[in-house]
C-alpha cells in the first residue's frame, strides 16, 4: 500500500513539475536583444563622469575649486586651475582630466560638487570601452563634449 | 493526409519506363531505385536531425525564458548550418596513442545503425522502404549496434574516461534494452503480427490505437527509450554539468558531429517507432506522421524539466522497477488479449 502511495505521489510530482515548465514555455522570453533593445537606466544610475556646461553662456560650470579632486577616493581626477583674468576673485579649470579606469563611480564627486545643479557630474551613459587603457583618461575637452548631451 | 505514395509510385513507373526504353537491364533499374530511396532516407533523416538541434535550442530556450539563437537568419534558423559548417572547417585530432582504425569507424557505425533502422520505419501509408514481417525485432536489433559503437568509441579512444564512459553508456542501454522490448512485445501480441505496417493498419480509428489497450506498455516505452537515446533525466553518458563527456570525450570536428547527429537521429528513430506503435502511425489525425514531433516535444518537454538521476538510481529503476512492471504489463496483456 505504501508502494503504491509513493508511486502515485511521485507521479503527481512529475506532472506537477512538467506543468510548471510549459507554463513557462508558453509565458514570454524576458530577454533584452541587447544592441536593438536596452534598457531604460535608472535615473540616478552612476556611469561615466563629464563636465557640465552651462547652456546659456555655454562655459563650463566649474569653478576650481577643486573640492572633487580632494574627495576622490581613489584619484581619479587631476586638475590644474587659473585665476580669471578680469581680475575678480574667480578660478576656471585649464586642465582637467579624470581616468575612468580608475573610477570607482561612488558619485562623491557630484555629491561635494558646490556649483548649483553641480559642475561635475555622473551620467547613466556605460558603453565606454576602449581598446586601451590610455583612452580611458579622459581630457577636458572630451568631458564636455559628453556632458553636452546631457542634461 | 497527403498522397506521396501516388506520387512516388508514378516516379517509379515513369523511371521504369525509361530503363525499359533504353534497353538497360532490370538489376540496374533496381539498384538505382534502391540508391535513389536511400538518398532520400538520408535526406529526410539529416532534415529531421537538423530541424530537431533548432527546434531544442529554441524549446530550451523557451522553456527557460530565453529566445535561444536569434542572430543568424529569422530566429536563428540558420543556426543549424552554420555550426555544421564550423564543424567541417574544424581540426579533427585522432590521439596518438589512439587504436586508429576502430577510433575512426566508431562515429560510422553508430550513424549505420541508426540509418538501418528507418527501413522498417513507415513514414506514411506505403512510404515505407522495405515491410519486412519481422519489421520491429528488425528494428530492435539493428539499433543495438549503437552500444558496439559507444563501446568501440570508448576503447578506441584508449583513454581511461572515455572507456569508463563508454561502459557506463553500454551499461544503461543494455538494462533499458530489456524493458523496452518487453514493452513492444505487448503491441505484438496484441497484433499477432512483427510487421510495422500491419502493426499500423490494426490502428485505424483513434479509439483502435494502441495507447489505449497499452497505456503502462506506452509508458513503459517512453521511460526505457529515453534511457535508451541518452537524454534527461537519464543523460548519464553525456551529464554535461557533472563529467565532461563519455565515450566520445577524444572525438572533435566532423566525427564527433557524427555522433551528435546519430543521438538525434535516434531520437527521431525512437519516437517515429513510439507512434507507429501505439499512436496509430501514419493513422494519425490531420497529417501522416505529425505525431512523431508531437512525441519528440514530450520527450524535449522532460528533458527541460526532469533532474539527471544518480547512476545508482538509473540501474535499480531500470532493474528492480520497470523490468517488473514491463512483465507484469506482458502477462496481462497475455492474459487479456
Amino acid at each position: 500500500m505504501n508502494l503504491v502511495k509513493r508511486i502515485l505521489n511521485g507521479i503527481y510530482n512529475l506532472l506537477l513539475g512538467m506543468w510548471t515548465t510549459v507554463k513557462y514555455l508558453f509565458s514570454h522570453a524576458i530577454t533584452l536583444q541587447y544592441p536593438d533593445q536596452r534598457w531604460t537606466m535608472p535615473q540616478r544610475s552612476r556611469g561615466v563622469v563629464v563636465l557640465m556646461t552651462d547652456p546659456e553662456t555655454g562655459k563650463l560650470k566649474c569653478i576650481a575649486c577643486a573640492m572633487c579632486v580632494r574627495t576622490c577616493p581613489t584619484a581619479a581626477i587631476t586638475m590644474i586651475s587659473e585665476k580669471d583674468e578680469t581680475g575678480k576673485k574667480l578660478r576656471y579649470p585649464k586642465e582637467f582630466e579624470v581616468d575612468q579606469g580608475i573610477c570607482i563611480f561612488c558619485g562623491l564627486c557630484e555629491e561635494v560638487c558646490p556649483v548649483k545643479e553641480k559642475a561635475i557630474k555622473l551620467v547613466n551613459l556605460y558603453e565606454f570601452s576602449v581598446y586601451t587603457k590610455k583612452e580611458l583618461i579622459y581630457d577636458m575637452e572630451k568631458l564636455t563634449q559628453i556632458g553636452k548631451g546631457f542634461k | 493526409m497527403l498522397e506521396l505514395e501516388r506520387l512516388f509510385k508514378a516516379v517509379y513507373l515513369w523511371l521504369e519506363r525509361i530503363f525499359n526504353s533504353l534497353g538497360i537491364p532490370h538489376f540496374w533499374f533496381d539498384l538505382f531505385t534502391m540508391l535513389l530511396v536511400a538518398l532520400i532516407v538520408l535526406g529526410v533523416m539529416s532534415f529531421a536531425a537538423m530541424f530537431l538541434v533548432w527546434w531544442e535550442r529554441k524549446i530550451s530556450a523557451h522553456f527557460q525564458q530565453r529566445f535561444g539563437p536569434m542572430r543568424t537568419g529569422w530566429h536563428g534558423w540558420f543556426q543549424l548550418p552554420a555550426d555544421g559548417i564550423k564543424l567541417i572547417l574544424k581540426e579533427d585530432t585522432t590521439p596518438a596513442t589512439a587504436d586508429k582504425p576502430v577510433f575512426l569507424i566508431a562515429p560510422i557505425v553508430i550513424f549505420v545503425a541508426s540509418f538501418l533502422a528507418f527501413v522498417c520505419l513507415p513514414f506514411g501509408k506505403g512510404l515505407i522502404v522495405r515491410d519486412l514481417n519481422i519489421g520491429i525485432l528488425y528494428i530492435l536489433s539493428v539499433t543495438t549496434f549503437t552500444v558496439v559503437s559507444i563501446l568501440m568509441a570508448g576503447w578506441g579512444s584508449n583513454n581511461k574516461y572515455s572507456v569508463l564512459g563508454g561502459f557506463r553508456s553500454a551499461a544503461q542501454i543494455i538494462s533499458y534494452e530489456v524493458p523496452l522490448t518487453l514493452s513492444v512485445l505487448g503491441v505484438v501480441l496484441l497484433t499477432q503480427s512483427l510487421s510495422m505496417v500491419k502493426i499500423v493498419s490494426a490502428q485505424e480509428h483513434v479509439w483502435s490505437w494502441n495507447i489505449w489497450k497499452q497505456p503502462l506498455g506506452f509508458l513503459i516505452y517512453l521511460t526505457a527509450a529515453v534511457a535508451e537515446v541518452n537524454r534527461t533525466p537519464f543523460d548519464i553518458p553525456e551529464a554535461e554539468q557533472e563529467l565532461v563527456a563519455g565515450y566520445n570525450i577524444e572525438y572533435s570536428g566532423m566525427k564527433w558531429a557524427m555522433f551528435f547527429f546519430a543521438e538525434y537521429t535516434n531520437l527521431v528513430l525512437v519516437c517515429g517507432v513510439a507512434a507507429t506503435l501505439f499512436l496509430g502511425g501514419w493513422n494519425g489525425p490531420i497529417l501522416p506522421s505529425w505525431i512523431w514531433f508531437l512525441v519528440i516535444w514530450v520527450v524535449m518537454w522532460f528533458r527541460w524539466t526532469f533532474p539527471r538521476v544518480r547512476v545508482d538510481q538509473l540501474m535499480a529503476f531500470g532493474w528492480k522497477f520497470l523490468l517488473p512492471l514491463a512483465f507484469l504489463n506482458l502477462i496481462l496483456t497475455g492474459l487479456l488479449a
